[in-house]
């Protein structure tokens, strides 16, 4: 599974983009993969969307391995 | 309703969606609206703002929402332009042109698109790059460096540049990466060293019967029996072992056969494996690619030698007092000498270099950099020509600070090149040279020249001991001092003549200059033929 992150995710993470094994699951596992791999994350949850292959997640969405999952948090531009 | 979208990292304004005949029949009004990047972001005066996008979602989501609206606000045609990337002061982030029939539905509908835009499209302003204007940071040091130890501070900031294959017929002077071994023996079979008849070593006739004609490129083994001999060029592949060849000059040929006048004991063959084993090393890490050495690489196939990538440069020049060199100079006003410098210095290199001029008033350099801060993010060394004194309009050492770079150093013990500045941020390096033009060269040929070379990974130019052509008289200044000088070879012999040299900004010294002598300060006269060290512009042997 390919995370893409951005803004001050980025500087969080120290990466743009990251490959996640992940087998299956709702977005409370992915977070949980996420937080492990990234404790600085835990603290920004709150404010970020999930959104996969390019569309905002609904809250019940179920992810798996082939999807390309970005981290969206509060936009800004305009 | 038409909607077209667009992400882009250059100037909206000129975007060739906003080129576009818009109206058509029905078009009563067409609205547009730019966001601008302000001066002014969260309280702190800015340079630029840099946006990121998730480009294929930001454009999904813009044509989702436009959609959306137009189903309760009529319009015709809705084009949106974004930028990304860095976007300086003044210029538009954003530009929003919606038509439509009548003005109400296409104000209505850019209201609610810019609202849902700010809420929902994946762009974000990452970062503002802020106008500092707070002091530089006087920590260099008290005592100034000299010669060794500026060059000591640059050669320990750079790192040698990412390697590269890259094809061999433009590969010229570019500094090798890896040793180059011998994929076979050379040669990799015996040949005849002349031209001449191959006869075997124990047949002692004086007559031959000349069996076969074997030229370079032939490849026809074959034992001779006594008696018989093969006619072979240079270069020929010899048949078979156990024989030697004489020479062309020492035999007679005659309808088919030949009579050896002279023999004498040289094989005049080239053994296999005579000019290097196979696995020996042809050329070392860090060579040039001369044209020999390209030669060379194409006599093995070696079609793509790993290199080092081509260091990328950008000068900028400062100075509101400055005009280019085809311009005439008014009042107060002189020619830009330094480009032509910094030009003709890299192309010797075989680089290129990207030039920019930079307007004084330091706000609006600091725009201008702010254009060129791709180019300046990729660059492995900026060079800034002039402001680096300490006069009200020198502001190099706080765009520099500005770009993220950290001054090492800022002033030297030198002349010229009192005010040189040297500054790095990560594996970039930064130089500001003094606006003469003989401090541009010293700095150029002293320090950039250096830089180059440990960026590419190639060996580093050194002082060599020159003998002095005439005496010099060098004043005893307390500064150490690199002497204009016009070097030549005589018997193997580096002769440096020192040329007259009245100030810094001497082009017609210049103009003769190939090398510099270094003076220890407090050198008075020298006599001639005194030892001195010199940096040679050009290679010397």
């Amino acid at each position: 599974m390919r995370i893409l992150f951005f803004g001050q995710l980025k500087t969080i993470t120290g990466n743009p983009e990251i490959v996640l094994s992940f087998a299956a699951g709702g977005a409370d596992e992915l977070w949980r993969e996420l937080i492990a791999l990234h404790p600085g994350l835990a603290p920004m949850r709150p404010q970020v969307r999930l959104a996969q292959n390019g569309e905002f997640a609904a809250s019940t969405a179920r992810f798996n391995d082939t999807d390309e999952i970005a981290l969206i948090p509060p936009v800004s531009g305009g | 309703m038409q909607v077209d979208i667009a992400i882009s990292n250059s100037a909206l304004d000129s975007h060739p969606l906003l080129a576009a005949e818009d109206a058509s029949e029905q078009t009563g009004a067409i609205v547009e609206f730019k966001g601008l990047v302000r001066r002014e972001e969260a309280g702190i005066r800015i340079a630029a703002l840099e946006y990121e996008a998730y480009q294929p979602m930001a454009e999904n989501t813009m044509h989702r929402i436009a959609e959306d609206l137009g189903k309760t606000h009529a319009c015709d045609r809705v084009v949106i332009v974004h930028r990304s990337g860095i976007v300086p002061v003044g210029e538009a982030a954003i530009i929003v042109r919606v038509c439509s029939k009548h003005r109400a539905e296409s104000f209505a509908l850019l209201t609610h698109f810019m609202d849902r835009l700010k809420q929902d499209v994946p762009i974000w302003k990452i970062r503002s790059i802020p106008l500092t204007e707070k002091p530089i940071p006087a920590n260099i040091g008290k005592q100034s460096p000299g010669f060794s130890e500026v060059l000591a501070i640059v050669e320990a900031a750079c790192q040698p540049l990412p390697t590269e294959r890259f094809p061999l017929a433009n590969a010229f002077g570019r500094v090798l990466r890896e040793t180059i071994t011998a994929p076979e023996d050379q040669p990799a079979f015996p040949r005849s060293a002349v031209d001449g008849v191959a006869l075997r070593l124990d047949d002692r006739s004086e007559e031959f019967l000349i069996v076969d004609e074997i030229r370079a490129g032939d490849w026809r083994p074959r034992q001779l029996q006594l008696g018989e001999a093969v006619r072979i060029s240079t270069g020929g592949a010899m048949p078979s072992e156990g024989l030697q060849v004489v020479m062309i000059e020492d035999v007679e040929l005659a309808d088919g056969r030949c009579r050896v006048k002279e023999r004498s004991n040289e094989t005049h063959i080239r053994v296999r494996g005579e000019d290097v084993r196979r696995g020996g090393t042809l050329l070392a890490s860090g060579s040039s690619l001369t044209a020999g050495a390209i030669s060379l690489l194409a006599g093995i196939g070696h079609i793509e030698p790993l290199v080092t990538r081509q260091p990328r440069i950008v000068h900028f020049t400062t100075g509101d007092e400055l005009v280019s060199a085809q311009q005439t100079p008014g009042p107060g006003q002189i020619r830009d000498s330094n480009t032509p410098l910094v030009a003709a210095f890299f192309q010797q290199l075989g680089l290129t270099v990207a030039h920019h001029h930079l307007p004084e008033n330091l706000a609006q350099a600091n725009t201008a950099l702010a254009h060129h801060a791709t180019e300046i993010a990729a660059a492995d060394i900026l060079i800034f020509s002039g402001g680096a004194s300490v006069g009200a309009h020198d502001h190099t050492p706080q765009l520099l600070h500005n770009l993220g770079f950290e001054l090492k150093i800022h002033g030297t013990r030198l002349r010229p090149g009192k005010p040189l500045l040297f500054a790095t941020s990560g594996p970039r390096l930064a130089f500001g040279l003094p606006g003469n033009p003989l401090a541009h060269f010293v700095g150029l040929i002293g320090f950039v020249r250096a830089a180059i070379a440990k960026l590419t990974a190639a060996s580093t130019p050194k002082l060599q001991p020159a003998i002095l052509a005439s005496p010099l008289q060098a004043g005893g200044n307390t500064r150490e001092t690199l002497w204009p000088a016009s070097l030549s070879l005589r018997n193997g012999t580096l002769i440096a003549e020192p040329l007259r040299w009245s100030n810094s900004g001497d082009l017609a010294t210049l103009a003769h200059t190939n090398g510099l002598i270094l003076l220890a300060p407090g050198t008075g006269l020298l006599d001639q033929s005194t030892p001195v060290n010199v940096l040679a512009c050009t290679q010397f042997p």
